[in-house]
């Protein structure tokens, strides 16, 4: 079921672009993300303009980073690529767009489902799942409770707004950019950037393989990751694991203790405890 | 574009479980009525049979009328609810609880069908290359909560909204010890694979029930609780607490999250059976290994699901036999008994586990392989017989809140209760510590 993926260059082609051109596409990628999230961010004043235009700037620069990048292998796949990754990038920036704390969180966990697609898709099935379980299971059902119990009654305005709509928006926008032309979306040839060209083509070659195949049965990661993982965390990463686990400790032992003296201080004066 | 073999293969069992499960759901509910009949000495649901007609066929048609009655109930939204959630609360829940199957096996495997493409032979499980199935089942519990969560939350209702609380706390609390039971498993076959878990019980023939009967009890109690049945299941306490935290759903709505709480049960069942009892595998019957026949697979199948339609039975039954936990005793049951029980047996098998091959070359293969359970049973012993006793038989009814009163509005609601005979109250120690005859009533 592989048809012929269409290449950037051809749709590059039809857009009027030559090759070398897709760095300057991913520039421009860059600038109208940003633009469309200052535009999209709470800022306590907007107009009603704000939103359709921040909302048609998104949509334009999710289609420059699709264009600027690399294709995958099949029709399937790029299609559920394209899901997943729309799940996950669309939730992440409604997760800084709305207002309400309850909703950020539940975009929160919607980016990081999308996510967890993304390193499925990879063939990285522990993280994909452990992911969820860490992040969606546990951290953020205890961010829910938070915010539902905090926040009965309306919001306060700096909870509701962005402080730095404007830095935060570009600064979030760059980083995009320059993480996807780090990890070698943009190949060599058509990167346009001047780097060293044996690294460049090293990064292609390792964009060729954690990236682009399909991850088949035979291949070992696929085989026994989980095992080899564990045998990695345990075996050269012992001391970091050992030590993560103290801190979550120490740092429990904190909270009860913390909690214990308020009670202790309170019986002590004679006001009402638990 | 044409399927490939193998995506028709996902469809077609995508479809049979999907089917088969909201099938299974809505029958399951007839005899879960039937079940509470027969414990309750009434007839149950005997009449609806074929519409129009007057033959009964035992009340088989009962899931049908029941299911119209709901899907044509008015679909009522209050006017106080957060729109958007409210909706989705009740499809995030059931979503997941049909995710989770994804992951599941419902069966061994069929002999080779000569297709192409399809793997030989076929296994009875949507996602076979999916290495972390027990991992997935996990997460996808634990996406759970979010249904009930926001549900509770959306209802913008108290009492919903503390059922929402209450539940999902109880959620996020069982799933340790679920955990914690699951792991000793895990530990024990080496792998996160279920239908793995399963090939090692019949190879071995010792199923992990037996083995690790501590891991046993505590994942069973705490599917229990995950699953929200009788012991546990504070959101249909209607008398006792409003309802839970689908008080203010109704109508169709109402039957997602009624239907995604069976489908848990259902889940559970299918979990107890892979992991503890065996799967597919009954001593003498169904041999081991994928190299089978036609009818061997129908066997195992048959096997299988008698195994998992006993686990629902068992279920019911407790249902109808126990009185529910109140919130507290429930968290303490959580925490203070089920978790380090749970502790406890996945020590007992690491220790097991780890030293196997040195017992096996030191004391010969059939005494190891006996040491190895008897371990395992002498901690279950042990564990239960301390959780016995230290954990009270009674629990502390006392108000939680006695420094609220002042010692002297003690004392008074002391002398009108018991009369004269309050004064050693005063005496006898703080409002904290009530002495054990000082406590409210006890020897009134």
């Amino acid at each position: 079921m592989t048809l012929p993926a269409p290449f950037p260059g051809d749709l590059l082609a039809a857009l009027g672009l030559t090759a070398a051109q897709p760095g300057i596409l991913m520039a421009v990628a860059v600038v109208t993300a940003a633009a469309s999230l200052w535009l999209l961010l709470p800022k306590g004043l907007e107009s009603r303009l704000a939103r359709p235009v921040g909302l048609a700037l998104g949509v334009v620069a999710l289609a420059g980073f699709a264009l600027a990048g690399r294709r995958l292998g099949s029709m399937g796949e790029e299609a559920v690529f394209a899901l997943v990754a729309l799940v996950a990038v669309g939730s992440a920036a409604a997760t800084i767009v709305t207002r309400s704390p309850v909703y950020a969180a539940i975009w929160f966990a919607m980016a990081l489902a999308g996510v967890s697609g993304v390193l499925l898709m990879l063939g990285a099935q522990f993280l994909g799942v452990a992911t969820i379980i860490v992040y969606a299971g546990a951290i953020l059902v205890m961010f829910l409770f938070v915010l539902m119990l905090a926040q009965p009654a309306g919001l306060a305005s700096y909870d509701s707004v962005s402080s730095e709509p404007m830095l935060s928006a570009i600064a979030g926008a760059v980083l995009v950019g320059l993480l996807t032309i780090s990890i070698g979306r943009l190949s060599a040839t058509e990167a346009g950037v001047e780097a060293d060209a044996e690294a460049v083509a090293e990064m292609a070659a390792e964009a060729d393989d954690a990236t682009v195949a399909p991850i088949p049965a035979e291949d070992p990661l696929f085989e026994d990751h989980v095992a080899r993982l564990g045998g990695e965390l345990f075996g050269r990463h012992l001391v970091a694991v050992e030590a993560a686990g103290v801190l979550l400790f120490v740092a429990l032992v904190g909270a009860i203790a913390v909690v214990t003296r308020g009670e202790a201080a309170a019986l002590a004066e004679g006001r009402p405890t638990r | 574009m044409i399927p490939s073999t193998e995506t028709i293969a996902a469809l077609v069992k995508i479809g049979l479980l999907v089917g088969g499960l909201m099938t299974a759901a809505a029958y399951l509910v007839l005899v879960e009525r039937w079940i509470a009949a027969w414990v309750q000495d009434r007839k149950g649901p005997n009449r609806v049979g074929i519409p129009l007609t007057k033959i009964r066929l035992f009340g088989l048609g009962q899931p049908l009328a029941d299911g119209l009655k709901i899907i044509l109930k008015e679909d009522f939204t209050p006017s106080h609810v957060d729109r958007v959630l409210y909706n989705a609360a009740p499809l995030v829940i059931l979503a997941t609880s049909l995710a989770i199957f994804a992951a599941i096996p419902f069966g061994s495997v069929l002999p080779p069908l000569g297709i192409d493409g399809l793997p030989d032979p076929v296994p009875f499980l949507v996602a076979p290359g999916l290495s972390v199935g027990i991992l997935w089942v996990f997460a996808l519990s634990s996406i759970a909560v979010y249904g009930v969560l926001l549900g509770g939350w959306a209802s913008n209702n108290k009492y919903g909204f503390l059922g929402g609380l209450r539940s999902s706390a109880q959620l996020v609390a069982y799933e340790i010890p679920l955990g914690l039971g699951l792991l000793g498993v895990v530990l024990a076959s080496g792998s996160l694979e279920l239908d793995v878990v399963m090939t090692r019980q019949a190879d071995s023939g010792i199923w992990y029930a037996f083995a690790q009967p501590l891991g046993f009890l505590v994942f069973l109690i705490a599917a229990f609780a995950e699953a929200a049945r009788l012991p546990f299941d504070l959101p249909e306490a209607e008398q006792e607490l409003v309802g839970g935290y689908h008080t203010e759903y109704s109508g169709i709505k109402l039957l997602l999250f009624l239907v995604a709480e069976f489908l848990h049960m259902v889940t559970a069942a299918f979990l107890i059976v892979i992991l503890f009892l065996g799967g597919w595998h009954l001593w003498g019957v169904t041999g081991s290994g994928d190299d089978i026949g036609w009818g061997m697979a129908l066997i195992r199948f048959g096997v299988f699901s008698a195994k998992i339609l006993a686990v629902i039975l068992f279920f019911m039954l407790v249902r109808w036999s126990w009185p529910r936990f109140r919130f507290d005793q429930l968290m303490s049951l959580a925490w203070k008994v089920m978790l380090p029980l749970g502790l406890a047996n996945l020590v007992i098998v690491a220790i097991v586990e780890e030293f196997r091959p040195q017992m096996v070359a030191s004391l010969g293969a059939t005494t190891a392989g006996w040491l190895a359970v008897l371990l395992p049973w002498g901690v279950f012993l042990v564990g239960w017989i301390t959780a016995g006793i230290l954990t009270p038989s009674g629990t502390d009814n006392r108000p939680i809140r006695p420094s609220l009163l002042t010692e002297d509005s003690v004392f008074a609601a002391e002398h009108v209760l018991l009369g004269n005979n309050g004064e050693h109250f005063r005496e006898g120690g703080s409002p904290d510590e009530p002495t054990a005859s000082g406590s409210r009533g006890s020897d009134a």
